[in-house]
């Protein structure tokens, strides 16, 4: 790989690698006060690198949710993933499978947006995508074992730490609101995960407001007609 | 608390990679259906929705729409409507924190 692709591909990652220092470090100090070792928040980091899904296993984990429960909303979140991999694929088909599987598993919403768009604008070289997506992942990779050290070394009020990831999970939904449709899913959802929790005592419930949500916004905005909405894109 | 953490980073793992690889490996022609595609969008917003709501409306354990006791509620509101404005997600997390800390001292 040429020294210029290597360097245009950690510039295009900058502001992202600014975004992932702060919001890492919050991840990794929520992880540890979740009960996972600095190791194991690297090993996360490393293997999953998925920020979204890195904070809900923590949240899920201080509610007392069940390794399969967590798997599954896991699962679900990611599944917008899916949409991501599928429309950039046609700009790197031609790879290798040590390629594919390096730019697939290093693929976060933030790497997609940011290859995405350069695929779109300019010529953007497939390996100057990559380093992008491993700078990317670097630093998500070093700012949340930061973070676990942080937390591992400051006691940290549990009420204010929780609501942090809250809030963020309240941004995240908002970005989603790209039609009035989403924005009903998001009523839907709140009102099901109430009821249902009161009703079971279960954690279960976020999964099935989850999927009844979903499904209530995708009816919604079929019986409405499609005009703009359904970009899913964060 | 934490019972298989292994279990849970491998699996977290697996289903992570799997919706990221492989529309990569095998999708670089097909395409998705669109019906699947629309109904995958409203996946995430009701993730998040269920997520803070399950937190946001309980104090200790019940449901809570108090906003004396429950000391959540005010500082959720000011994140949507700074999350409409700014989408960032650092200010929200700023934000939120501080407001949750300046409500937990003064109730």
């Amino acid at each position: 790989m040429r020294r210029d692709t290597i360097i245009s591909g950690v510039k295009a990652s900058t502001p992202i690698m600014a975004s992932y220092i702060a919001l890492g470090i919050a991840c990794g100090i929520v992880l540890y006060d979740a009960g996972f070792t600095v190791g194991q928040i690297m090993m996360m980091s490393l293997l999953v690198y998925a920020g979204a899904a890195q904070f809900l296993a923590a949240s899920l984990v201080v509610m007392g949710a069940s390794v399969p429960s967590i798997i599954l909303m896991v699962f679900f979140l990611n599944l917008r993933h899916v949409l991501m991999s599928a429309s950039i694929s046609s700009f790197v088909k031609d790879k290798s499978l040590l390629y594919l599987g390096i730019f697939g598993h290093t693929l976060s919403d933030e790497s997609f947006g940011i290859n995405y768009s350069r695929f779109q604008d300019k010529q953007w070289h497939p390996n100057e995508a990559v380093v992008t997506s491993l700078s990317n992942y670097g630093t998500w990779i070093v700012s949340t074992i930061l973070g676990g050290v942080i937390g591992s070394q400051f006691p940290i009020n549990t009420l204010i730490m929780n609501y942090a990831l809250i809030a963020m999970f309240l941004c995240m939904m908002v970005m989603q609101f790209v039609s009035k449709a989403h924005i009903l899913a998001a009523i839907a959802s709140v009102c099901f995960t109430v009821i249902l929790t009161v009703v079971l005592q279960h954690n279960i419930a976020l999964v099935i407001a989850t999927v009844l949500a979903s499904c209530i916004g995708y009816i919604v905005e079929n019986r409405t007609g499609r005009r703009k909405g359904g970009n899913s894109h964060a | 608390m934490l019972e298989h953490p292994v279990i849970l980073i491998a699996g977290m793992a697996v289903v992570t990679f799997v919706p990221r690889f492989f529309p990569l490996l095998l999708l670089s022609k097909k395409e998705i259906s669109p019906s699947l595609s629309r109904w995958m969008s409203f996946i995430p917003v009701s993730i998040f929705a269920s997520l803070v709501a399950s937190d946001v409306f309980f104090w200790e354990g019940s449901f809570n729409l108090n906003p004396v006791m429950n000391i959540k509620l005010i500082p959720s509101v000011l994140v949507i409507l700074l999350a409409l404005k700014t989408r960032s997600l650092l200010w929200s997390m700023i934000l939120g924190v501080s407001a949750i800390s300046l409500m937990w001292l003064i109730v």
